[in-house]
């Protein structure tokens, strides 16, 4: 079983991937309809870039703990929580579309990440 | 074309399953894990890291180029199998076993990510059709 010390490391490794993945959504999604360079310096001021960029950075150091816990072969099973999580959020911020094979799929993932966390 | 999506996807696992192997061969030589400047010390002072950063940004960019051409479906799990690859190096690198849980927590895992490629393939379809 896993240590509360890992579970936190793991919550917070999803909680700040998704918020990576949606500021950088929210930053190419930022209506600009400049040209060439001034696309760049106008993507450069939007701050979501850069909570995004701040996010990765906070996830880069969290997966480094989390790994340093737990081998290898079970934090990348259970790092693949983050596919529906982000999914769960699309269809909240982005009303994406929640079709039959995408329940399935996640409930597969989701059955696979318990069966690997209680290993 | 084919050629291109095969060294694609085979690049893109490559530079995935590196990176992690990287990662952990960065955690293990950190090792007491702790908060402190110490710690961040050991990290940065040890080569992996800078192999595990290598490995990111060669997966970024080959998405960015797969993505450009790839359909969608087959894109999206090609993404999310480096579970396997990672698996099999954990094995022959750090020598981890590979519980009976562990097992079919994988393919559980796999089979998900197998409908939710035939998933994205479908509305990307459907949107295709809207269009039209």
């Amino acid at each position: 079983m896993m240590s509360s010390l890992v579970i936190i490391l793991w919550v917070l490794n999803i909680f700040f991937d998704t918020i990576g993945q949606i500021a950088f959504k929210y930053a190419a999604i930022s209506p600009s309809n400049r040209d060439g360079y001034y696309y760049w310096i106008d993507l450069l001021r939007n701050y979501w870039l850069w909570i995004g960029i701040g996010s990765y950075l906070a996830e880069f150091m969290l997966w480094l703990g989390f790994l340093t816990l737990v081998p290898l072969s079970q934090g990348i099973l259970l790092g693949s929580i983050n596919i529906i999580v982000i999914m769960v959020v699309g269809r909240l911020l982005f009303k994406e579309l929640l079709t039959r094979d995408r329940i399935i799929g996640m409930l597969f993932i989701t059955a696979g990440v318990i069966f690997v966390g209680v290993s | 074309m084919r050629k291109f999506y095969l060294i694609g996807f085979a690049l893109l696992l490559f530079f995935d399953t590196l990176g992690q192997t990287s990662f952990k061969l960065t955690a293990n030589s950190a090792e007491p894990l702790e908060a402190s400047i110490e710690w961040l010390v050991r990290v940065f002072t040890q080569p992996w890291v800078y192999i595990a950063i290598i490995g990111y940004i060669g997966a970024f960019f080959t998405w960015m180029t797969l993505l450009k051409k790839a359909p969608v479906g087959p894109a999206f799990a090609a993404s999310h199998l480096e579970v396997i690859t990672v698996m099999l190096v954990s094995i022959w690198i750090f020598n981890e076993q590979i519980t009976l849980f562990r097992l079919i927590g994988a393919a559980l895992i796999v089979i998900g990510i197998i409908f939710l490629a035939f998933a994205e393939r479908n509305i990307q379809q459907q949107h295709g059709n809207d269009a039209e």
